[in-house]
């Protein structure tokens, strides 16, 4: 394959700006699916990420497209997943890419996510070709959302294609963009081989699949390679490219996107980043830029059925094979019992492996209040990790605690800014800039402790800005706070799935809202239920929940007694849901309400 | 002895509260309905023994007289009716006249229940009641004199608005007319129920639950001072006139449902009749089934069943007898999740017998919940 004819390019975007909508028409224009084949989006393959509009994981669909010049060229489109979580990722398959379109959704103008992603695509060395879709639509102002481009992206709009992807303008003049303004790889074909690992997945039949951008040499089949972050070497099955249905191909040149399967078991052997090189003539030094990615937000998942613990193993290790920055070891509650200590790269991939757990392995789960990594410096000087407020050490052995802070950028309209820079100012934030990039877009970066994000920031900031705020965040250190552990007891007895661990400043506060949101969540019971909150051993907010006087049903409906039973199988089922502690049934609600409680009350 | 439950669809105007299956009252439907009824019972004869007809609704009382004679005759040529039958009518205080009093004595029925639901006129207004409390009072006098001796009321507590004095009053006001029998519901306003946008409307609120709570115990106390006996959670009766019909839902008995929407209930297998007026009478007259919903009970389900309606009796439940009728000994399968029910007092266990104490009827959900 002659790499003057390849073009590899993404497509950066926020949700709903029509991305997919977009490679539909590619696939269709480059007739690489008929379109009585196209089921709508195919790009988001798996149900989730059609449902919820984002795509999880990075594909790379190839298209081969005639151009106006008479040349076909090949054109590898580069998936990258849009949400925070998955930052890294993003610079992976950028790092795969010479070029990317830049989509901006012509009424609602550019968002933060966009925004850092076109910056990432900036730091990148990549030429970008601003796209202004759905110029159809009624509120359309596609002047506005270029000025947008200049302004706030700093890009030179002047050649911006305006398009509709749902009704297929623009996407012609889209294409011959591709072929003429974004550049060929650059790559010798005689050097070593150098291919990036941008995307892995498992799957059952075949292990682990590849998907990778050769940088310098060829990969081929039979050939024997070493993925150099670990060294291990193994013998390539076959290699292909998506097109978008998968075709076993020869080799992949340089320049060239596709897929390798290498007999790996799992895919922390094959993580995304890591360079595939040939073992009999390597390479001298890696693609740069891997690193193994951290978890940032751990949580408790616990079954709701304790007998159901083998079973979340199961579905634990099989998403793991699946998702190597995801990270699990088994913890003990006294209040849930057997469950496991699980970390994310951040919210949403939490909410994410939490849906899969439940919807493709029918898991019922209790989830405990995400909570971030601590470090904690103790009396006798060694440094400890805690991600969980269970294994944060007794008071008296605790020197200092640092918490991981964040930068987070929040682009909104001018009206809204009063009511973030309150609300981060709540989080403990601090101001670094704000700048009104256009007219009514003003981006706010505040450096914010990553704790009171992980709490319910992100929520209120939708709620106060309704909807218009977006947020975009990455880790930046760690700084010293004064923390404290708050407990909740119930009937006497610590939940130690209640525990959170708070500022000082704000713990009464939230002490009490805590205890009587949890008195509002406790529903009666046949005894009267104390709810207390501590620090330490200081009782700092009390609530009870009276017993329950009345739960019966008066009528018997004309001799209708399956509708009784109806109802107390409906109660039954509603009980099954709750956790027992000690004697108290509480509710899951309750495990998560540590979130919804903030300090504002 | 098998039961025998008549439902009558039709109502002279819609109370806010109810969720039972009805709707207004028509002549020409209600012509069409009776016949129907006819059809469907005479087609069901087996002539087995039969010792109770209730007329329920609805408003049964919205009937002629000889319709409800035509109906009870079909029951008497269709079954073996014992020679002493309870013979129940819903009635509504308003359909209620000494001359229809008669005619209803004269067609068979020897036991009327009111729906009174309160003896005091605001509240009666609230639920969209057309009754007044005098009329009620006037309605038991119009039936005493047509020769019924055996009358139920019922009350119904816990209405928005209503306090436990005003609550008290309506207790005073049954004692005062002196029925053989009473049943007395705690108010439940279904999520639908036209009640509930009356309440957001007027402002009326329902009481706390504990009020709830005291209600309930308050007016049993009283019924117990004033002669009557609870026999069931909801039903107290002075002594031998508890409702021999209704028992059957309590004792694990038998019954056959005719009508729109009625249940039965043989051997294993409960089902309900189709609901619509309209298509209950297209599918009588045609001789299409009848039955939906219909379930057969595992033995084990049976058991279940036994078990929580027996509980709602105050006698309560031979454990040794019903699980030995399905072959299972109730305490061992049972046991370690009704001992707390005990410890607590909720739960009375009297050699086999067990029963409920009174706060354990008032919860007796969460306890009827561990046989599901």
């Amino acid at each position: 394959m002659d790499q003057r004819f390849i073009r590899n390019f993404a497509v950066i975007a926020h949700i709903d700006h029509g991305k997919s909508t977009l490679a539909d028409r590619f696939l269709e224009m480059t007739g690489a699916l008929q379109p009585r084949e196209m089921e709508a989006q195919v790009l988001d393959s798996m149900d989730l990420e059609r449902e919820r509009g984002i795509t999880i994981k990075a594909h790379a669909v190839r298209l081969t497209y005639r151009a106006d010049d008479g040349r076909e060229y090949v054109l590898n489109l580069i998936d990258t997943p849009g949400h925070v979580d998955f930052s890294y990722e993003v610079t992976r398959s950028l790092a795969a890419c010479e070029g990317a379109l830049l989509l901006v959704d012509a009424s609602q103008g550019v968002e933060a996510q966009t925004l850092a992603n076109a910056y990432l695509a900036v730091d990148n060395g990549l030429e970008i070709i601003p796209v202004v879709n759905k110029i159809d639509l009624p509120g359309a102002q596609p002047d506005e959302a270029k000025r947008q481009i200049e302004e706030i992206v700093g890009l030179d709009a002047a050649g911006a294609i305006l398009a509709s992807a749902k009704e297929g303008t623009g996407v012609h003049e889209i294409l011959e963009a591709i072929v003429h303004r974004l550049p060929a790889p650059v790559g010798d074909p005689a050097a070593p081989l150098k291919a990036l690992i941008f995307d892995s997945w498992y799957d059952a039949y075949r292990g682990v699949i590849i998907l990778t951008r050769v940088i310098d040499g060829a990969i081929r089949a039979g050939m024997k390679v070493r993925l150099m972050a670990k060294g291990q070497e193994y013998e390539v099955d076959q290699v292909g490219v998506f097109s978008p249905k998968p075709v076993v191909a020869t080799e992949l040149g340089v320049g060239e996107v596709g897929f390798v399967f290498a007999g790996i078991k799992t895919v922390s052997d094959a993580q995304i980043g890591d360079t595939i090189t040939e073992a009999a003539r390597p390479a001298a030094e890696a693609f740069p830029g891997f690193k193994v990615s951290k978890p940032m937000v751990f949580a408790g998942l616990y079954p709701v059925e304790g007998s159901e613990y083998p079973e979340l193993r199961d579905a634990l290790e099989k998403l793991r094979l699946n998702d190597a920055s995801f990270f699990f070891e088994p913890e003990t509650s006294a209040a849930l019992g057997f469950g496991f200590r699980c970390g994310f790269l951040g919210l949403l991939h939490m909410e994410i492996v939490q849906e899969r757990l439940e919807r493709e392995f029918g898991m019922d789960l209790v989830t405990t209040a995400p909570g971030v990594l601590y470090r904690v410096t103790k009396t006798d000087g060694t440094v400890e990790e805690i991600d969980s407020p269970s294994k944060l050490p007794d008071t008296g052995r605790i020197a200092t605690i640092e918490e991981p802070v964040i930068t987070a950028m929040m682009l909104t309209p001018a009206e809204h800014v009063g009511a973030i820079l309150k609300l981060c100012q709540e989080k403990r934030g601090v101001q670094k800039s704000i700048e009104y990039l256009a007219a009514d877009r003003v981006l706010v970066t505040y450096e914010l402790p990553f704790n009171e994000v992980v709490m319910d920031f992100y929520d209120r900031l939708k709620t106060l800005s309704r909807g218009y705020a977006s947020l975009d965040y990455h880790v930046t250190g760690y700084q010293d706070a004064p923390l404290v552990k708050l407990d909740i007891l119930v009937n006497e007895e610590p939940v130690d799935a209640l525990s959170v661990i708070v500022h000082r400043d704000t713990a009464y506060q939230r002490g009490r809202a805590l205890a009587s949101k949890m008195r509002e969540l406790i529903p009666r019971q046949m005894f009267e239920v104390a709810i207390q909150a501590a620090i330490g051993s200081r009782i700092i907010a009390r609530e009870s929940v009276k017993a329950l006087r009345k739960n019966v049903l008066a009528k018997c409906y004309g001799g209708d007694i399956s509708r009784k039973r109806k109802l107390l199988e409906k109660q039954k089922e509603g009980k099954k849901r709750m956790k027992r502690v000690g004697r108290v049934e509480i509710p899951q609600e309750a495990f998560l309400a540590v979130l919804k409680v903030g300090t504002e009350t | 002895m098998l039961g025998l439950y008549i439902h009558i669809p039709f109502c002279a105007s819609i109370c806010n509260y109810c969720n039972f299956n009805r709707g207004l009252f028509e002549a020409g439907l209600k012509d069409r309905y009776v016949a129907a009824l006819e059809r469907e019972i005479r087609a069901a004869a087996t002539g087995e023994a039969v010792d109770s007809l209730f007329f329920g609704g609805g408003t049964p009382s919205l009937l002629e007289p000889g319709e409800i004679g035509r109906i009870v005759a079909a029951c008497r040529d269709s079954f073996a009716v014992s020679s002493h039958p309870e013979i129940t009518l819903e009635t509504n205080p308003e359909t209620s006249s000494s001359k229809r009093m008669e005619g209803f004595a004269a067609a068979g029925v020897n036991r009327v229940s009111f729906g009174v639901q309160s003896f005091r006129d605001s509240e009666l207004l609230r639920l969209g009641r057309i009754h007044s409390a005098d009329r009620a009072r006037q309605a038991v006098a119009e039936s005493r004199g047509a020769g019924f001796d055996n009358i139920s009321l019922d009350l119904m507590m816990w209405l928005p608005g209503q306090s436990r004095d005003d609550w008290r009053e309506s207790v005073e006001g049954l004692i005062d007319v002196a029925p053989e029998h009473a049943s007395l519901y705690l108010l439940e306003i279904y999520p639908n129920a036209p009640l509930k946008e009356d309440m957001a409307r007027a402002g009326w609120s329902l009481a706390p639950e504990d009020d709830a709570a005291e209600m309930y115990s308050w007016s049993l106390d009283r019924l117990d001072r004033a002669g009557y006996e609870q026999y069931e959670i909801s039903n107290v009766a002075r002594p031998q006139r508890e409702s021999r019909h209704n028992l059957k839902y309590w004792t694990d008995g038998e019954w056959l449902g005719f009508g729109s929407g009625a249940h039965s209930t043989r051997g294993p297998a409960r089902w309900k009749n189709i609901a619509g007026t309209e298509e209950y009478i297209a599918r009588v007259s045609c001789g299409a089934p009848l039955a939906v919903e219909r379930r057969d009970r595992t033995p084990i389900e049976r058991l279940e069943e036994a078990l929580f309606t027996g509980l709602r009796l105050a006698s309560g439940i031979d454990a040794g007898r019903v699980g030995a009728r399905y072959g299972v000994d109730v305490w061992d399968r049972y046991g370690p999740e009704l001992q707390p029910f005990v410890d607590e007092g909720f739960l009375l266990r009297e050699g086999a017998r067990l029963r409920l104490s009174r706060p354990g009827m008032l919860v007796a959900n969460e306890i009827m919940r561990v046989f599901v």
